[in-house]
This record gives structure tokens, sequence and C-alpha cells, in this order.
């Protein structure tokens, strides 16, 4: 027998048992459909999980805090588990902000209203890094924007040099534009500043930020940095003060770290709190697809009961079917082939609707999370899901056809005969 | 078909029950046979053997150059396929199908492309006066049109053995008598043994040659 031929004889059997192929594919479609639903609902809340804790910066961003030269940063650029390398460099300037700047482009004594940083001249830390790559830091725009990579008068400002300063959360954008004073101290004998060695630079303040890429409260373009720092004598020795690396991938942070400790450089990564917050997604994801899982599982041993009862009805039918010279795999084939059209057909109907389930609780969660002022979420079908959602159902409905599909080849030829 | 010292017998909770006990007979090439006997004599046993819808227990039984008790699962489906056609009292057909294409089945099962099969059944329908009846599924047919569709399918790989299980039991007067003209003709027309199980005299009575089982034996009625 053909494939065609087993293939009509499927059809036809599961169409003459209409109402019991309708009532086993609608539990299927429902199971498959709790399962899609589910893992889509699944892979959305960890999507936006991850998106929120990637604004700290890259999920598999290391930090390396050791000083490094430019042949060191070559030899962390080529390590195999190593995606990105930024190079930071810090100083120390006086930092003046004392309310009578200008905004950029204006001249002083202009007549328009300038915002200010509160006053004050600290010695303050200074971040150089090249802004060009800021994607590969963890550095999260307040308010304003990043400096131009290229540029020694834009500067960003930190959320805690603000807070020191008294400007309080979510009042950021009031110092965007302002100006302040980076001042450069030579260093004398002994290694004291000499006061009246300062070289003032002025520069405006286009962006407060939320970083960690290193301790200070000024982000400046890396040249102002290195520039400031050969000038107040500080240059001698290594190049930079510390790396921020990004590794290939989450499951690759380890083995950077240790390819960075080959290298003797010692490093720290937020990883293990990312790898606690994927556990505990995993263990959700985990009990979610069980309850899917669980009811597919149902699904199938419906189809099982279904196609056991069909072979007991269908006893004398198989044994004509033997007796005009069906062989065993004829047999089974057909019974496997209508288990596969209940799983395909169920698993189809149910990842669709699933789809739509989780669509509408998408709308749900989005008109809450707008409520609240927050951003929305997108809910997606993965292929994974997809897939799974119908090839699964189609694979489970296999297994679950198989015990009937052999209990009806192995009916005996004489069942045609049948009591008589 | 040569059968000698064939015997039978199912295990039951109590006893071994022996439904045949050294059976020994040929049956020539052509040659039309009725059998007869009362319920539990046998008769049905004896045709599946004949069939190949059981092996044989012990005995020898050939069929055409078959030794069945050879004959694994597939060879006996492929003698059934290719040697032998059945009619059975119940008629046997597949209800989800049409009278066509419940004699193309046999025909598919043999491997036969789709265009021939349907020349084949076409040809055996209108053999069989139900060439207006093809697109027809059992259940739209009388039982005397189901159980000649029946006769199509059994000859539709040309068997050389046909075996019919009271092909009459469930049709009224008129059709069964249809249905045994059609039946006696094959030995002479189309060259096959022709076996029928009966326990009706008057089906027994059209046959040349008659064997009579009773307790697993033949014996005179």
């Amino acid at each position: 027998m053909t494939w065609a031929d087993a293939v009509l004889f499927a059809a036809r059997g599961l169409v003459r048992r209409r109402s019991r192929a309708v009532l086993t594919l609608v539990a299927v479609a429902l199971a498959a459909a709790l399962l899609t639903a589910l893992m889509m609902i699944t892979e959305t809340g960890r999507s936006r999980v991850l998106d929120q804790l990637s604004r700290g910066g890259p999920l598999a961003g290391i930090r390396v805090d050791a000083a490094v030269d430019d042949a060191e940063v070559d030899r962390v650029v080529n390590l195999p588990d190593v995606a990105a390398v930024v190079p930071i460099a810090t100083t120390r300037l006086l930092v003046t902000a004392d309310g009578a700047a200008v905004a950029a482009g204006k001249g002083a004594g202009e007549d328009q209203a300038v915002p200010a940083v509160p006053g004050g001249t600290d010695l303050e830390g200074i971040v150089g890094v090249d802004f060009r790559q800021a994607d590969n830091l963890p550095i999260t725009v307040l308010a304003g924007r990043l400096p131009e990579a290229q540029t020694a008068t834009e500067v960003v400002v930190d959320q805690r040099w603000l807070e020191r300063r008294g400007v309080a959360e979510g009042e950021e954008a009031g110092v965007v534009g302002s100006e302040v004073m980076l001042g450069a101290v030579r260093e004398g004998a002994g290694g004291r500043h000499d006061p009246l060695a300062v070289r003032w630079t002025r520069a405006i303040v286009v962006g407060a930020v939320a970083q960690e890429a290193a301790p200070g409260g000024v982000l400046a373009p890396l040249p102002v940095v290195l520039d400031a720092r050969a000038w107040t004598g500080g240059g001698e020795g290594a190049t930079y003060e510390g790396l921020f690396v990004v590794a290939r991938g989450l499951n690759q942070v380890d083995e950077a770290r240790q390819q960075l400790a080959g290298l003797g450089l010692p490093s720290e990564a937020p990883e293990n709190l990312i790898a606690s917050v994927l556990r505990y997604l995993h263990v959700v994801e985990l009990v979610l697809a069980s309850i899917g899982a669980i009811a597919l599982v149902i699904a199938a041993l419906g189809i099982a009961n279904a196609l056991l009862a069909a072979v007991r009805e269908r006893r004398r039918e198989i044994g004509v079917l033997k007796a005009i010279g069906a062989r065993d795999r004829d047999v089974r084939r057909i019974f496997l082939l209508e288990a596969v059209a209940l799983g395909l057909g169920g698993g189809l109907a149910g990842t669709v609707l699933g789809w739509a389930i989780a669509r509408g609780v998408g709308a749900v969660v989005n008109d809450y999370l707008s409520a609240q002022g927050l951003a929305g979420v997108t809910v997606a079908l993965p292929m994974a899901v997809l897939s799974g959602g119908i090839l699964g159902s189609a694979v489970l409905a296999l297994l679950a056809g198989t015990v009937p599909a052999v209990r009806a080849a192995r009916l005996p030829a004489r069942d045609a005969m049948g009591e008589g | 078909m040569e059968v000698r010292n064939l015997s039978h017998r199912y295990e039951t909770s109590d006893r071994p029950l022996v439904v045949l006990d050294g059976l020994s007979f040929s049956i020539p090439p052509g040659g039309y046979v009725a059998l007869t006997g009362a319920s539990g004599a046998g008769k049905s046993t004896l045709l599946s053997i004949l069939g190949g819808l059981e092996p044989p227990q012990s005995g020898h039984v050939h069929v055409g150059g078959h030794d069945l008790h050879a004959l694994g699962g597939d060879e006996l489906a492929a003698y059934r396929r290719s040697t032998v056609g059945f009619v059975f009292q119940h008629f046997g057909l597949l209800d989800t199908l049409t009278a066509s294409e419940n004699v193309e089945v046999a025909l598919a099962l043999a491997g036969a492309r789709a265009g021939a099969r349907r020349r084949r059944a076409r040809e055996l329908l209108a053999a069989v006066g139900l060439a207006d009846r093809a697109a027809h599924r059992p259940g739209a047919l009388s039982g005397g049109e189901r159980q000649r569709v029946a006769i199509a399918r059994a000859l539709a790989n040309r068997s050389r053995l046909v075996l019919a299980d009271e092909p009459t039991g469930n049709l009224d007067e008129r059709a069964a008598t249809q249905v045994l003209d059609l039946l006696e003709q094959l030995p002479a027309e189309r060259g096959c043994t022709f076996v029928v199980v009966t326990h009706d005299r008057t089906v027994a009575g059209r046959a040349p040659s008659r064997l009579h089982l009773a307790e697993g034996r033949f014996s005179t009625p």
C-alpha cells in the first residue's frame, strides 16, 4: 500500500468517526493553545526583564579594574570569548559649576535664561571613554545626550554627582546645556598639586547619565581625559585605568573572565545577579511549560484513547483489509497517519489560538502598563514556539498513536470472518 | 489444493478445543466444493486456514504451489493478495469507500497504479452488473449489490482460489440466487477453484462436490 493510499484510508477513517475526531482535535488544540500562550507570555516577560537589566549595560559586561596599555588592550581584543573592549581613562580635575555659565554657542552676558549646575568647586573624578562605543558601556542617558566622541568641549554628568549637588531625581534635564569649567592642576614636587598651575577648559554639560563604567562624577571624551592627564603630569605608566569588556554572550562570561585572568587582569562582572535572575526566569518557564506540556500529554492520551476505541470498533474492517492482502505495516501506517493528522491539525489550530490568547493578554497588560506610565510589551511568536506547538503536537500524537497502531497491526486476519 | 492430516485446536480455559482433527482432502484446479456442517464444526476455521488468515498448526496445506505451513506474516499476506479472494457473509466492504474504491483497495495492496486500478474496477463491476453503482457507498447499496461488489473485489487480483463464507446468509432468496449464479460461473469462466461454506442445504445442493464437517472430521451428512 502506498503512502497516498494510506493517507486516503486515514482521512476516510477520521471522517467516518467525525464527532470523535473533532473532539479529539479540540482537546489537542486547547492543549497546544495553552502551551503556546504560556510560552509566548513567558518569553515576553523574559525579554522584558532582560531588556530592563541591559539598561545597566551589556548583560555580558565585565569590568577590568587594572592599569593597561594599548598592547594589553590589543591582547584582550583578541581573546576568543571577547566581543568588544572599551578602554577607560580616569583623572581628577577641578570642576567649577558656579551658575555663571553660558549655553553652548552663546556668549556670556547675553539676555537668555541659562540652565545652571549648583555652584561650588570640587576636585572630581573624570571618566574618559570612547563614546562611539557607548552601547558597550553601562551608561544610561537620563537627560540630554552623550558627548560627540571627538569634541573637547562636551561632557555629561553622573546622577550621583548631581545628587551631591542637590539636583533631585527627575530634575536632571535642568542641567543640560549648562557650563562647567574643568581645571587640570599640574603636579608639583612630591606629587602635590600646584595651585598656581591650573589649565581651565570650558565644557558644556550635554546630558545627565547613570553609569557604572568607573567611579567619577563627570564623563568626557577619552582624548580630553588623556590630554588633561598628560598636562598634569599623571600620564606616566599605563595608558588606561581600566577596561570594560563585553563577552560574546552571557554563557561566555566565565570563560572570558578566565582568559582575562590568564593575562593577569583581575575582573568583576554582574553576571551572578543576571544569572540568578535568569535562573528564576528559567524556573518560571519550566513551570509554565510543564503545565502546557501536561495538558498536551493529556490530549495525547485522548488521541490514544480515541484510536484504541477505533481499533476495537474496526476489528473486522482491519481483518478484512488483511484478508485482501494488507500487511501489518500497512495497517500500522494507517493508524499512525490518523494520529499524526489529529496532532498536526490540533497543533496548528492550537498554536493559532494560543497566539491570539497571548496577544489578548498582551493587550490587557499594555493597557495596565500604559495607565502606570510604563512602556508596553511586544508579544511575539518565536519560531521555536511556533514549530514546537505544531510539530510537538504531531510528534506527541505519533507517540500516542503508536500503541493503538501496533495493536491494530497485530490483530489476527481471522477477525475478518467475524464472530461466526 | 492438497490438504494432508490437518489438525487445529484452540486453547480454552478448561481444555484444548479440537476443531479440525486430521483432515485430508484435495480439490483440483477449477473445482467447486461446498463445505457444510453445524455451527462450531470447524468450517470457518478450515476456510481461514485455506485462505491464509491463520497458519495451520499441524499437517500440510498446499494451495497453488504454496506450502502454507512454511509462510510467515508478510508471505501469508502476499499469498492472500495474489492467490485468494474472500466473500464474507457480512460482505466485508469498507463503508467509507465507494463500490469502485472497495474493489480498488485490493488492487492498491497489490501495487497496481491508479489508472489501471480504476479501469480494472470498472470492468469487474460491469461484470457483476453494477457498472452504474460504482460511485455508491455500501450504505446506499442493497445486500445483494454489496455481495456482488465483494465478489468483484475477490476477483480483482485474478485470484485462483475464491473462498465464500455463507455468502447468501444475509440475502433474500432472489439476491441469494443472483449471487450464487455469479459465484458458480467462476470455475468455468475464470478457471478458479471455488469453496463455499454454508449450512444452507439449497446452496450446498448446487455444488458438484460436498464435504461435511462434524466435530472436526469429515462425515456423511
